[in-house]
């Protein structure tokens, strides 16, 4: 059971660096797409 | 902004069940939990090779370049989801089998895949006209999309292989998961199609910036 907290804890961790990373991506995009109009 | 907001608390909460939930195939143990991400990214897969396909057609009817940017974008998520499902079946296969890679029928296959995909990267980067690449490569991912059925469904099921076969329906097309399990299952399955679209989109407005940037820069 201990081995499955683990897995829980790296998959939650890559989950939460993803979304934060796509999150900053998003925002720069937008940021982007606004200066080019 | 909420819909982001909605995918990333749903895929949490998904991810917590699937670890703390009995584990969905009990006859297999501890590592049939990987089940709840290896099939949606398998599916994410296919569906991503799909869409690559369809703008490829449209590319050829319409010959817009942003339609060829699209069937890359598509393509290019495809192959990373392709790799994910190779590693996390690689991984299922050490803890099950006993070794990272064994040759059985279904990772015969995915390998393939990712050849016949890797040789679309290939081509378009042999390719420095970019009518003729886009038109090239548009050719050529309709007909790589045509293999897709045959190495992920059909091929696997015609030889005896390793893998499990009745994870999700058995041989009488019958749902052989419990309610919890099938409810995270499609959880997962339908969040991991959101991440793809939302990474699709992203893609898709990255590509069409660069693209104005060069008609600006011309």
């Amino acid at each position: 059971m201990d081995g499955n907290y683990i897995a829980l804890a790296v998959a939650l961790a890559v989950w939460v660096g993803l979304f934060v990373y796509l999150m900053r991506v998003d925002k720069r995009v937008r940021k982007l797409e606004e200066k080019s109009k | 902004m909420w819909w982001k907001l909605v995918i990333f608390a749903a895929m949490s909460g998904m991810i917590i069940a699937a670890f703390t939930t009995p584990a969905p195939q009990q006859q297999i143990g501890e590592s049939s939990r990987i089940f709840y991400f290896h099939i949606p990214q398998a599916w994410v897969c296919v569906l991503a090779f799909a869409v690559s396909m369809l703008y490829s057609i449209r590319y050829l009817r319409t010959r817009r370049l942003e339609d060829d940017d699209r069937a890359l974008e598509a393509a290019r998520l495809g192959f990373i989801f392709c790799i994910l499902a190779t590693v996390t079946g690689s991984i299922f296969a050490k803890v099950t089998w006993g070794s990272f890679w064994n040759w059985d029928p279904r990772e015969t296959s995915i390998f393939i895949l990712l050849l016949i995909y890797g040789a679309y990267f290939a081509l378009r980067g042999a390719l420095e006209i970019e009518e003729r690449r886009a038109a090239l490569a548009a050719v050529y991912s309709i007909f790589a999309f045509l293999t897709v059925p045959f190495l992920v469904f059909v091929v696997p099921r015609m030889v005896p292989s390793l893998h499990p076969t009745d994870s999700i329906v058995n041989e009488n097309m019958k749902f052989t998961m419990g309610p919890a399990v099938r409810m995270i299952f499609f959880g997962s399955l339908g969040l991991f199609t959101a991440v793809f679209f939302w990474l699709f989109s992203l893609g898709r407005r990255v590509a069409h910036l660069r693209r104005r940037q060069l008609e600006y820069e011309d």
